[in-house]
């Protein structure tokens, strides 16, 4: 078996005298699709800024390919949840993706060199927002800069992508076209899928995970009631409103 | 009109109102677009902590704002990464202290203090030789700073968890435009007076902003916009012998307003 991309191990987070991840492990793997889902206030941001190494755990280690060394956070590609960001900043949407070469260039003073600039068009290529490279993010509809976020996050070459929410801001076609996308990507990366929306967990997940201070999961791509129960501390109504859904085990969908 | 160009101080003062403007042009881009703009206010009445001691020691006050600022901008930047105050409260605290510092300071100082109107509210014609050397080397190190440092500036002012993550040192990065915001304030209190310099500082850049689409046009613009409206507040105010510091806000508020309106109306269109 290949070696984990991420390794979480024991993770417990306390943030202004509450607990918010309780013992978390995880493990995604070079060709994991991993969804991670809860509730609001579950502590699934949390666990993605441990990982991104914003947020030191109270105890409990983060492994990326092995390594708990601070320069690994290059091969992570993050799409932070929508808006966290000034939109009214003077940039072009190539410079913005171009920024996410920065992290990799040694010399000083940091410069883009010709390379940065070709995968900086293969990026805007692969996200098809080639023709508004001149714009200024502003400008751009909200599924538009989706992608050129995602964009800046896939310029670096990371081996995991990571995303906190994606669809929030994102209407119900452009959310298909969007994991028409991400699937696209698949083989590439690892992708981590962070979303208390359990509506909208693409078909082509290889694990899920619910989380609510603890983490919730088979190691499979199924959710069961089980874990539902324990995240959410309630039944919840599998329903799926019409989405296909493949997630959930065969008994709920009679 | 134009033999007024003949007397040194309406030279000097044309040159520190240049020189001036090329800093609040630069760093007031960074302060507007990262919305910085009551730290910086805090910074700059601070300084008048500086000035009073500048008096009490018997040294330039302005060196001792430039120490004074330096020293708080890097105190409110650790306070802010280690505290986790409210980050207004704060400001408010260093706003007040400064200048309360600063008036102790000047009544323990014997004897008269006598320029420190000019440093409250400005008074550009009295700009000394030494002052435009000092702000000269300032601009100097405030240009040299940002071209190296200007992606890694543009990346933190930007989105700074995402410059954490690619290993960028957002802390130090942070740090550093404080101390230029630092810089960029004793410059301008030469100019437009500690209690006006938030004005000239972010007024120029936000005109700027309207117009540009990149931090570096942005810079430039700004740069321009503040060389405008310094030396045609400088004139206006020598014509109606009126405060200049006064003059040079009134007009780049009045600008402003204007650019706001005509936005306004483009919009409406």
């Amino acid at each position: 078996m290949t070696a984990p991309v991420i390794e979480v191990e024991d993770v417990w987070v306390r943030l202004r005298g509450h607990t918010v991840l309780e013992g978390v492990s995880l493990a995604v793997y070079p060709d994991d699709f991993y969804a991670i889902i809860g509730p609001n206030g579950g502590g699934k941001t949390t666990l993605l800024k441990v990982i991104l190494g914003l947020l030191a755990p109270s105890r409990g280690v983060v492994r990326i390919l092995g390594s708990r060394e601070a320069r690994m956070r290059n091969d992570l590609g993050y799409v932070p949840q929508f808006r966290t960001f000034d939109f009214e900043y003077p940039v072009t949407v190539r410079e913005m993706v171009l920024s996410g070469c920065l992290g990799r260039i040694t010399r000083r003073p940091r410069r883009y060199g010709e390379e940065d600039h070709a995968r900086t068009e293969e990026a805007l290529e692969t996200m098809r927002i080639a023709d508004l490279a001149d714009r200024q993010i502003k400008d751009l509809s909200g599924g538009e800069q989706q992608r050129a976020i995602i964009a800046r996050a896939l310029v670096g070459g990371p081996k995991v992508l990571l995303l906190d929410e994606p669809t929030v801001y994102v209407d119900a076609p452009m959310t298909a076209q969007f994991y028409g996308i991400l699937d696209g990507l698949r083989g590439r990366m690892a992708i981590v899928l962070v979303t208390h929306d359990i509506g909208v967990i693409p078909k082509h997940v290889t694990r899920v995970a619910c989380l609510n201070r603890r983490l919730y999961t088979h190691g499979t791509n199924e959710i069961t009631p089980d874990m539902l129960e324990a995240a959410y501390h309630c039944p919840v109504d599998l329903i799926a409103h019409g989405v296909p859904h493949r997630v959930f085990s065969e008994h709920l969908e009679e | 009109m134009i033999e007024v160009l003949g007397y040194e101080f309406f030279r000097n003062a044309l040159t520190a109102g240049v020189l001036a403007s090329i800093a609040c042009g630069i760093i007031g881009t960074y302060v507007v677009v990262r919305r910085m703009v009551s730290v910086s206010g805090g910074i700059s009445h601070a300084a008048f902590g500086g000035i009073g001691l500048g008096y009490f020691l018997g040294i330039d006050p302005l060196l001792g704002a430039t120490g004074f600022t330096v020293a708080t901008a890097l105190g409110v930047g650790a306070l802010e990464l280690r505290a986790r105050q409210q980050m207004d409260t704060l400001i408010g605290a260093v706003w007040a202290a400064g200048m309360a510092i600063g008036i102790l300071f000047v009544y323990l100082t014997p004897g008269f203090a006598p320029d420190l109107f000019s440093y409250l509210f400005g008074n550009i014609l009295l700009v000394p030789r030494g002052d435009i050397l000092l702000m000269m080397v300032l601009v100097a190190i405030i240009i040299a700073v940002v071209a190296y440092f200007y992606q890694e500036l543009q990346a933190v002012t930007f989105d700074p968890d995402y410059a954490r993550v690619m290993n960028l040192p957002v802390e130090r990065l942070s740090l550093l435009l404080l101390v230029l915001i630092a810089l960029t304030v004793v410059m301008l209190i030469r100019v437009v007076g500690i209690i006006l310099v938030i004005a000239l500082l972010t007024l120029p850049a936000a005109i700027s902003r309207l117009y540009t689409t990149r931090i570096r046009s942005m810079m430039l613009l700004a740069v321009a916009l503040g060389i405008i409206f310094t030396v045609a507040g400088i004139w206006l105010s020598y014509l109606a012998n009126v405060p200049s510091g006064a003059t040079i806000i009134l007009v780049s508020t009045l600008s402003y307003a204007g650019a706001l309106g005509v936005e306004r109306l483009r919009q409406g269109e």
